[in-house]
């Protein structure tokens, strides 16, 4: 106990300090834009990201991994922040905390396999798009300005790295730009015309919603769908962290973790998150491998706002969108064309049905419950492929079943047979295939007694261990006809 | 010849080169360390496209370890994770290497034209000799 405490937290401090500054450093500017992309104040999203970095980095599962306020939460929740108001999304954000609790207390982190890669490539390039097309209020039809603002944030984004590493470009951009706002004006929207910056600690409070029936019908679905969208980008982030350091992690403690920090956090003024890919991306190649790293970010982040707010307010919108302009690319999977060029169709085709799903409706979680839906189909499908060969001899026919006899798949396999008298033994093999269940059963009991019907005899052969077991005791197959 | 020889391979065609080179390096006695960089920045391309965990890394290198198995070279091989560059140069400064052999380009262009060529940094800050391949 002591000795994981040590390794999880106490393990080359000055690295993971380090890096848990650099990350808090590129957590702000999303903070506030996905707090002005959710519709609420940004202090929501500091504050949401402040707790919940700190709350994982003692309850999560996965040392090193950043959790925070994040685009895919803030884009699931602007309907009930724009119909009812921030303190239904407070509301909101504490149940999702609990249906993650109990998802994880059920541990749902082994459903996570369930999700195929084509789903998940849907989701973030779905989560991409609709990050990018966010940001296209901020940037078009506001004047000449906000063009060259945005045009020199991504110069700095995309070029400074090259000579300059130590500070993340997104920091030097919002410095510089915003330094030079506030020397020269400039005809554009500033952070503070979205809202205000509190330089207080986040405090206890209940949110100011009625505790009736019709309030939690209000709340339900969203916090179902945050609960759903936060735990598929945990799990995903934490495969990503798992396979950049050759580590294992506890899905489970991170899922339940993800319920306790979203439910501390609804009670202090903050907005439901998740894992980011991102900044977990940024700490681990800084060289983070302990809790400290998270439990950094999250203290420098609320320190920086408390010491800097007044400077934080006048931050133009147009570098913001240019942050997450960046942030959208680096999120979308930019191996996607080459994998629609490669993978089965059917894989291409959940992406892509995952990502329009998802743009059609404006949320991730009915796209990733869909894709799941169609893939299992199309597995279902593929797998449901029976073939019957017939092979005649002098004093027999035999009848090869190949594939997976199973509810879906013997409707096919019965059409391919042809129920005669034959005036021959008839042999049904069935050692290249299996029978999964009760249908597979009662399939292969019509099969005999429809050619027994016809006057023929009829025996069984090769069938494998599991399948003689069932049909044993589930059929209607006497030992004559199991040779 | 030389006794030891550091090759930074990532698995394109230009690093299969570098090991081609190699061979013109080796005789008895050789043993050249195959030194692959796993970088936190692909992860995530790992993980979506299912090409994450050791055993596909290794697939990533089989052409290069085909091309040693033909010529009996002797060879060992070592993941490392970081940042390229640093990374590869770390590992060629603590061990003692006659020479460090790597593919002039890596796997992504656009990474190459914002961060800078991995090549360059490695030739610039690696104590042993260092040959580029093309």
């Amino acid at each position: 106990m002591v000795e994981k405490f040590k390794r999880e937290w106490l393990t080359d401090p000055g690295t993971n300090i380090m890096a848990g500054l650099v990350v808090a450093l590129a957590l702000i500017p999303e903070a506030i834009a996905f707090s002005i992309i959710a519709g609420v104040d940004p202090m929501v999203g500091l504050y949401a990201s402040f707790l919940i970095a700190v709350i994982i980095s003692f309850v999560g599962g996965r040392p090193a991994m950043i959790s925070a306020a994040t685009g895919a939460i803030a884009l699931l929740v602007v309907p009930l922040v724009s119909e009812y108001g921030v303190d239904y999304l407070l509301a909101a954000t504490i149940l999702m905390g609990v249906i993650q609790i109990i998802l994880g207390i059920l541990k749902v982190g082994k459903l996570m396999k369930f999700i195929p890669n084509s789903v998940m490539i849907g989701f973030v390039n779905a989560l991409a798009i609709m990050i990018f097309m966010s940001q296209l209020e901020h940037i078009f039809g506001i004047s000449i300005d906000t063009y060259i603002y945005l045009i020199a944030t991504l110069l700095i984004l995309y070029i400074l790295p090259r000579f300059f590493k130590k500070i993340p470009a997104p920091l030097i951009a919002i410095v510089v730009l915003t330094g030079i706002y506030i020397a020269f004006g400039s005809n554009v929207g500033t952070v503070g015309d979205l809202g205000t910056i509190e330089r207080s600690l986040p405090s206890f409070f209940i949110p100011d919603v009625p505790f009736t029936m019709e309030t939690l019908m209000i709340i339900l679905p969203f916090s179902l769908s945050m609960a759903v969208v936060g735990l598929v980008e945990t799990l995903l982030t934490a495969r990503i962290v798992d396979n950049a350091t050759d580590t294992y992690s506890s899905k489970n403690r991170e899922s339940r973790g993800q319920g306790i920090a979203n439910f501390i956090t609804g009670f202090f003024g903050g907005m439901g998150g998740c894992a980011m890919i991102g900044q977990s991306v940024i700490n681990v190649r800084s060289g983070a491998t302990t809790r400290l790293s998270t439990f950094t970010a999250g203290v420098v982040l609320m320190f920086m706002i408390i010491v800097l707010g007044n400077w934080v307010v006048q931050i133009p919108m147009p570098i913001l969108a240019g942050i997450m302009v960046m942030v959208s690319i680096g999120t979308f999977d930019w191996g996607s064309f080459r994998f629609m060029a490669k993978a089965p169709r059917t894989d291409a085709f959940v992406m892509v049905l995952t990502v329009l799903i998802v743009l059609v409706t404006d949320n991730l979680a009915i796209g990733v419950i869909a894709g799941v839906i169609f893939s299992a189909l199309f597995f279902a499908t593929k797998i449901s492929k029976v073939d019957v060969h017939f092979e005649e001899t002098a004093d027999a026919i035999t009848l090869r079943f190949i594939g997976q006899i199973f509810f879906a798949s013997i409707d096919t396999t019965i059409e391919q047979i042809e129920f005669k008298k034959y005036d021959k033994d008839i042999h049904l093999d069935f050692g290249g295939a299996h029978l999964w269940d009760d249908s597979a059963v009662d399939a292969v009991d019509t099969i005999v007694r429809k050619f027994e019907e016809k006057g023929n005899a009829v025996y069984i052969s090769r069938m494998n261990t599991d399948s003689r077991k069932i049909v044993k005791e589930l059929g209607q197959l006497n030992e004559q006809h199991l040779t | 010849m030389y006794q030891s020889i550091l090759l930074a391979a990532d698995g394109s065609a230009n690093s299969y080169r570098a090991a081609q080179q190699t061979l013109n390096f080796i005789g008895e006695g050789t043993t050249v360390t195959i030194l692959h960089v796993v970088d936190a920045e692909d992860s995530k391309d790992e993980v979506l496209h299912g090409e994450g965990s050791t055993f596909n890394r290794k697939a990533k290198l089989s052409d290069i370890i085909a091309l040693y198995d033909e010529n009996d070279v002797s060879y060992d091989i070592k993941f490392e994770h970081g940042t390229p560059a640093p990374t590869v140069v770390d590992f060629a400064n603590a061990g003692s290497y006659g020479v460090v052999v790597l593919g002039s380009r890596g796997l992504n262009t656009l990474q190459e034209m914002v961060m800078g060529s991995v090549s360059h940094k490695v030739a610039k800050r690696v104590n042993a000799p260092v040959m580029i391949v093309k």
